[in-house]
């Protein structure tokens, strides 16, 4: 059979080399004489496609995972709850096209998209649930639209006010004036609250008012225009002053004096508040982070209006161009450059630019590439500083069970006897410790009291301290029969240290097995991180690695409507540690070739 | 023989103190006072003073008095008399928490194995006769696959596939809420929700084991005895069962001793994820409760499977294989 085999590689070989003209082959015996063995090793190798397949799936991974974070990198504390369980997609300021060059109104939710168009047509995009999709029939012609966290209000021509989406904490339960008894002027759609101003100066609410504190007190029947964030309300007055609905003094309701009574429009962040006033001049006060008070300088007089996202204000100057500032960390400061702005409205984090002949621009957050996890962080800035984590524990254990297992079996085979003996001992008694629940118990013992990286530190350490056995003793077995050959006497016949020829001269020889062994241990230490990790005895959050990503996804809410925030960090996890499990077959069939037959 | 035995044993005494006396030690690392944990339910109703006896008591009940080796000779002596401890979490001896977990543990673990064996003893005598063959090569990139797979990979993925877009089976748990009923029907109804776990844990073992079936094959089919038996003129059916498969079975016997651990010492992940209350569940919530009884027993108990089973291992492969000599 295998004489057979040999023919027809030989005609096979004939037959390429009539056609394709390749380099001429060798025979083992010519191969040897001419090539290293390490050029032999990478000759086979390469001609394993399943293993070349896996290198490269494995290079491209790791490349993701190193160079990927320069350009996205991971804010470690940064959690967001109107961006929780987005799904993957780049919809978010997909505006549609018949409202695109026709657009009346617009505002952004914090996933998704409203507006209506100069006939009163309402619109939407981006991410949106059931309830958001539930649209009321029958609205008749609407003539101002408001997007909120999870709801939306809609006013038509007859002063009727709709709201729909998200309508638990009483957010359905629209008062009776606004059925069409009041005029409104402005309706807001707020942190699962809803806001409406008549137009004499009256303000109605309804929702959740557990979180935000709502009092307007001897201002109402003065109120102009009011802005809202998760905590205040703002509200500019008929007298030209500013004042916090609030019943308590907070950080917004510290008003600068020299404003009041000048003030021509108001805008509210998530944490700070800002006010227009006559001269053009933009005042930002509230708890700055993200330098949302840092006004650009040289637009401070020109400016005609102002608004707000949630941690990033937009305003549009008298020239009719659009300037921002604030939070970038989705891009929401960039905004197109155009000439006639005549409005602006803002998303959570996007910009929606309308020109004065009805076209839409916008900028800002479109979407995730892998959606977001329960605490609104994106998945794939997360994936890829995971997978660094993941690989680099993986490396350094490694290393430290090699280097260990190496010496320890460098030692025992080449002394042998006593030696051997306890070493050989000590490695069954690191071998009888059962591997996972041991390294639990490790992790929780010694990881209480550290920070972050020291944690990270240890459970390298013990990865790489408890999976040095079976390294030692495949070590120990290479140099046994190595040590009676010639070279070993010729050493020790020249006088050469025994730790310089154990390490020197019998070392290389079984440095292949070696190298197999390891990246064998590589791909089984990133899964056995990833296991402690998933279990919650590995790197906690907000550090994230692809087993502490997986955390919690078992439930079953996760599993069916949340799919993304399992499958991708499943799937590189999955896809790393198979082509590593490849490239090391496919290592030890290019060294051994006699193991292919096995 | 009997003086490899006695020479083995003796060897396996001595790890299991060696291990005992680590484990000992790092259990008393362990920040927090046993005793404080034991009167804490009291420190509000009492006054220091009363308290502080409390304490003084407490601490000598537990023996925390003493000094360290001597403490250590007490907790070795009790364990090996049985007495395991006493959990903080379950106000019980732990002696009495591991023995229905245990039950669960192996009923799972036995399942999955008659499972795995089932599957992964004809698939790899298969490809190994018909090696390099196209159902070789898929099989072959199936268990690198397989093996590289997490096993709590391999859960969410069944549990997406047989709870979710399928409503096959339960997610988790032992037993239907609120179940009535005789035994019979408790059995079933444990029997299905041990479905997707037992899928779980087979899924995850195929790979490795068809691997090690396949070698071993591929190693017997190339003896000499073989091409005798074939030469003879008898059917290849009975060549590969009865000549080649027989021998093959010496190192699977050693895998299948080496399960031994795995089917009392449970899956710490799987049962986790599938809430399945098993020994390894029960080492997971000591862990995560701080019961740290619990815990060194339970470390102890996998020690002396682990023990156990690299002895029985080496016993089996002596019986399977009569040219195997050890001791030598």
């Amino acid at each position: 059979m295998s004489s057979q085999k040999k023919k027809t590689n030989s005609f096979s070989r004939m037959f390429r080399r009539i056609f394709l003209g390749s380099k001429r082959e060798l025979s083992i015996l010519e191969e040897e004489q001419m090539q290293s063995p390490f050029r032999t090793v990478v000759r086979n190798f390469r001609q394993n496609k399943i293993a070349m397949i896996g290198s490269i799936v494995f290079l491209l991974i790791f490349l993701s995972c190193f160079i990927l974070p320069i350009f996205y990198p991971l804010d470690v504390t940064y959690q967001d709850v109107s961006q929780q369980n987005v799904a993957p997609g780049f919809t978010m300021t997909s505006v549609p096209s018949a409202l695109k060059n026709n657009a009346a109104q617009i505002s952004g939710g914090a996933t998704f998209g409203v507006g209506i168009d100069k006939d009163g047509n309402y619109y939407s995009w981006g991410q949106m649930d059931k309830k958001l999709l539930n649209v009321p029939e029958n609205m008749g012609k609407l003539v101002q639209i408001s997007a909120g966290l999870n709801h939306v209000l809609a006013l038509n021509d007859r002063g009727e006010v709709f709201t729909w989406g998200y309508d638990r904490l009483g957010l359905s339960r629209v008062p009776m004036d606004l059925s069409g008894m009041v005029d409104v002027k402005q309706i807001l759609a707020g942190y699962q609250i809803s806001f409406a101003v008549s137009e004499d100066g009256e303000l109605y609410w309804w929702g959740n008012e557990n979180i935000i504190d709502v009092s307007p007190g001897d201002h109402q029947g003065h109120i102009e225009k009011i802005a809202a964030n998760s905590t205040t309300v703002i509200a500019l007055l008929d007298d030209g002053t500013v004042a916090a609905l609030s019943s308590k003094e907070t950080l917004f309701s510290k008003i600068p004096e020299e404003i009041q009574g000048n003030v021509v429009d108001v805008a509210s962040t998530d944490n700070t508040a800002a006010a227009l006033t006559k001269d053009g001049k933009v005042y930002v006060w509230g708890s700055d982070d993200y330098g949302q008070k840092l006004v650009p300088e040289d637009a401070q007089g020109k400016i005609k209006s102002i608004s707000a996202g949630r941690y990033h204000y937009t305003a549009i100057l008298e020239d009719g161009s659009v300037i921002a500032w604030g939070r970038d960390n989705f891009g929401q400061t960039k905004v197109p450059v155009v000439t006639n702005a005549a409005q602006i409205s803002n998303g959570y984090y996007q910009n929606y630019i309308i020109t004065e002949d009805g076209k839409v621009q916008t900028s800002g957050l479109s979407g995730y590439l892998m959606g977001t996890d329960g605490f609104g962080r994106d998945i794939f800035t997360r994936l890829i500083a995971g997978g660094r984590m993941t690989m680099t524990i993986g490396a350094i254990s490694v290393i430290i069970s090699v280097i260990i297992g190496v010496i320890i079996g460098g030692f025992s085979g080449y002394y042998g006897g006593k030696v051997d003996n306890i070493l050989m001992r000590l490695a069954e008694i690191v071998a009888s410790i059962p591997f996972l629940p041991f390294a639990m118990i490790l992790s929780v013992i010694v990881g209480n009291s550290l920070t972050e990286i020291q944690r990270i530190a240890v459970i390298m350490v013990i990865l790489g301290v408890l999976s040095w056995p079976s390294l030692a003793r495949l070590v120990r077995a290479q140099i046994l029969a190595e040590r009676e050959k010639e070279f070993v006497t010729a050493a020790k016949a020249m006088g050469i240290k025994e730790w310089s020829i154990i390490f020197k001269h019998i070392l290389p020889n079984v440095i292949t097995v070696v190298i197999v062994d390891t990246t064998l241990a590589f791909a089984s230490c990133m899964l056995i991180e990833s296991s402690l990790s998933f279990l919650g005895f590995g790197v906690v959050e907000p550090t994230p690695t692809w087993g502490n990503m997986l955390n919690g996804s078992q439930a079953s809410t996760v599993i069916q409507n949340y799919w993304w925030r399992w499958v991708f960090p499943s799937l590189a996890l999955s896809l790393s540690t198979i082509s590593i499990n490849l490239i090391g077959d496919g290592l030890r069939d290019a060294i051994d070739p006699r193991s292919n037959d096995r | 023989m009997a003086k490899y035995i006695l020479r083995r044993l003796l060897y396996l005494v001595f790890v299991f103190f060696i291990v005992s006396i680590i484990m000992f030690f790092i259990y008393k690392s362990v920040p927090g006072d046993p005793a404080r944990m034991m009167i804490d339910s009291s420190k509000q109703s009492v006054d220091p003073e009363r308290y502080e006896q409390m304490y003084q008591a407490a601490r000598e009940q537990l023996g925390l008095d003493k000094p360290l080796p001597i403490q250590y000779i007490s907790w070795i002596t009790n364990m090996l008399k049985g007495d395991l401890g006493f959990s903080t979490q379950y106000r019980q001896p732990v002696s009495q928490i591991v023995g229905v977990p245990m039950g669960n543990t192996i009923m799972l673990n036995l399942v999955s194995m008659v499972l795995v064996f089932l599957i992964t003893i004809p698939l790899g005598i298969v490809t190994a006769v018909k090696k390099n063959s196209p159902l070789d090569n898929a099989v072959q990139v199936g268990t690198v696959v397989g093996y590289s797979l997490p096993s709590f990979v391999i859960a969410l993925l069944f549990i997406f596939l047989f709870a979710n877009l399928l409503p096959i089976f339960p997610i988790s748990g032992m037993n239907a809420p609120g179940l009535t009923g005789d035994g019979f029907n408790v059995f079933l109804d444990r029997m299905y929700h041990m479905a997707l776990p037992c899928l779980v844990m087979t899924f995850a073992s195929l790979g490795g084991i068809t691997r090690y079936v396949r070698a071993a094959m591929i190693d017997v089919l190339r003896q000499d005895y073989i091409r005798t038996a074939r030469a003879k003129g008898l059917r290849e059916k009975v060549v590969i069962y009865s000549h080649a498969f027989r021998n093959a079975l010496i190192p699977i016997v050693t895998v299948l001793t080496g399960w031994l651990v795995s089917v009392f010492g449970g899956s710490v992940v799987i049962e986790t994820i599938f809430l399945w209350n098993g020994i390894g569940k029960v080492l997971y919530d000591a862990l995560m409760q701080r019961d740290f009884m619990v815990v060194l027993a339970m470390q102890m108990f996998y020690v002396i499977i682990t023990l156990a089973g690299n002895l029985l291992m080496d016993l089996a492969y002596m019986l399977v294989d009569p040219r195997v000599k050890l001791g030598n």
